[in-house]
């Protein structure tokens, strides 16, 4: 780390983790001066024991709340509006995003048309200037998440914005909402969050926050993550599958979009497939191509991956193949578990050639984009 | 959509209640009884009164001194200038840890307790309340409670105070 050049991290929210944190949300909203909250999310996604755990948690707080459960995958800017004039309407003050991926984008926008009062929030794009701070925005995570909820990015409906604003001020992870239902979605948030978190560690421009926030995801995923699949009910290992996501979130804000990131969002953008699916893919490629530009920094993934002794123990010459080795055989186990559920190349995943056709037209764009084709093109 | 108003939890709030309202109580029955407890409230100033309890709606204990004796003020926080406030965050984390299914400690680190006041004074009424629950609670539950149980009391000390501090809290003397 090459601290004379100098460096910025930005992590805005305060992180409240563990069991029963959920009911701390009725003090923690009067913190950010928030006393009626509007919670935006989806009925189909997130479910409806999470939305009673959720309002359940308000008991004896003598709040009022909104509860906006209508989000659907193709929400657009048409939904933001009408949420917008609910919000505006209902005089509500601040809001609770339940869920992830699409819910918390359709939140965030939301927050941005109502905090900087958006004439129509059909107008909004991804040339919208955001200025200032905006509403309180309190995430509540459930298993299905994309690993992107914390970050500063917001894609609606192809429209991507852009804002440290968008960031939540709070993240609640509670144990009660971060189990899964099925072992897919677990692999799939924690495989995203693993691939961020990855790239962001072997950065060369990586600073000691993100060392730091990088560090911890990955070894929370490569600990346990398996287990997490294994038994959907082991409430440790699902908070702490989500407390990686969270952190790869807050670590892909502050790195430059890298290459596992923009694949897994291109396909994501384009087919509404998990980002997870393609991270996972496109990791072993990669990583092989990484080593062979720089394979120190890959052997500095052997610490977080192989635990604190076990690096100890390793000669530094060694640390290369020994962290790919543990690295595949840990992918292998991931996948081991799914029994085929999730793809593990472009065919088995089975996306027609015409939408190849569209998302290569997307990578071709992209400044390096002949590279991230050749990475398609292994995978496929 | 639908607009939603949070419901009540009468049952945790009734057990709070309770068992804040014989803590009180019985934090004033050691103050006479135990000369540990009697020791931490003679270094705290003469008008000195703490409040125990959760947000956003109570329940409340309040304890302070009058004239050097230890009172139970009763559950209304407003009834005058408090030195130390100790705050639970919600009425599930008050039932948490007054059900000793957390210690003091644990609910600590999980960011469920908040001091309002000087710290010293906080570590006071801490001590005393640690006193106090081993006084009340039978030894399998007091560990659970308190961050190290007091195997160098005597056992004079343990079971007379024990005696002691039951009788005065019942009675109210």
């Amino acid at each position: 780390m090459n601290l004379s050049a100098g460096y910025t991290f930005t992590c805005p929210f305060k992180t409240n983790s563990g069991n029963k944190a959920l009911e701390h949300l009725p003090v923690e909203l009067s913190s950010l001066n928030a006393f009626k909250p509007l919670i935006i999310t989806s009925l189909n996604l997130t479910g409806r024991r999470a939305i009673r755990t959720l309002i359940n948690a308000f008991g004896d707080s003598g709040m009022t709340m909104g509860v906006f459960d209508e989000i659907t995958c193709n929400a657009d800017l048409n939904v933001i509006e009408q949420i917008k004039d609910i919000f505006v309407k209902g005089q509500y003050d601040s809001i609770i995003a339940l869920g992830g991926g699409v819910v918390v984008d359709a939140a965030k926008i939301v927050n941005l048309a109502v905090s900087q009062k958006t004439a129509d929030a059909r107008q909004l794009s991804g040339e919208t200037d955001i200025c200032g701070p905006l509403g309180p925005l309190v995430m509540v995570p459930t298993a299905a998440v994309t690993g992107m909820e914390t970050s500063k990015y917001a894609v609606l409906n192809k429209k991507t914005f852009v804002s440290i604003s968008l960031m939540p001020n709070l993240v609640i992870l509670d144990p009660r909402l971060t189990r899964a239902k099925d072992s897919k979605t677990t692999a799939e948030a924690g495989i995203a969050a693993f691939g961020r978190s990855l790239e962001a560690y072997i950065a060369p421009d990586k600073n000691p926050f993100m060392d730091a926030y990088a560090f911890a995801a990955l070894r929370f995923i490569r600990e346990n993550l398996v287990l997490a699949e294994n038994k959907s009910c082991n409430k440790k290992a699902s908070l702490a599958v989500a407390n990686a996501a969270v952190m790869s979130g807050c670590v892909i804000s502050n790195t430059g979009q890298s290459v596992l990131h923009r694949l897994g969002q291109v396909f994501q953008n384009i087919i509404q497939v998990h980002p997870g699916v393609i991270i996972g893919m496109c990791l072993r490629p990669f990583l092989d191509d990484y080593v062979k530009k720089d394979s120190h920094l890959v052997s500095a993934l052997f610490h977080p991956l192989a635990g604190d002794d076990k690096y100890a123990a390793t000669p530094e010459a060694k640390r290369t193949d020994e962290v790919l080795k543990d690295l595949y055989i840990f992918l292998d186990e991931i996948y081991g578990v799914l029994k085929g559920k999730m793809p593990r190349t472009i065919n088995e995943a089975g996306i027609p050639r015409y939408l190849m056709d569209d998302i290569f037209e997307v990578i071709n764009k992209e400044p390096d984009g002949a590279y991230l084709r050749t990475i398609i093109e292994r995978v496929s | 959509m639908q607009e939603i108003h949070a419901g009540e939890k009468p049952l945790k709030r009734i057990y709070v209640s309770v068992f804040l309202w014989f803590t009180g109580r019985a934090i004033q029955a050691a103050a006479k009884t135990d000369k540990e407890v009697k020791k931490e409230f003679d270094a705290l100033p003469d008008d000195f009164t703490f409040a125990l309890g959760c947000l956003p709606n109570g329940p409340w204990m309040v304890v302070g001194k009058e004239n050097g004796r230890v009172k139970y003020l009763g559950s209304n926080p407003n009834i005058r200038r408090l030195h130390i406030r100790l705050v639970i965050k919600s009425l599930d984390a008050a039932f948490l840890i007054l059900s000793f299914q957390e210690s003091t400690a644990l609910a600590t680190t999980r960011n469920r307790l908040m001091t309002d006041g000087e710290v010293p004074y906080a570590l006071s009424v801490i001590r005393i309340l640690d006193i106090v629950e081993v006084y009340l609670l039978p030894k399998i539950i007091a560990s659970l409670a308190v961050k190290r149980y007091p195997s160098w009391w005597s056992m004079g000390r343990k079971f007379g105070g024990r005696i002691g501090v039951y009788t005065r809290t019942v009675l109210g003397i």
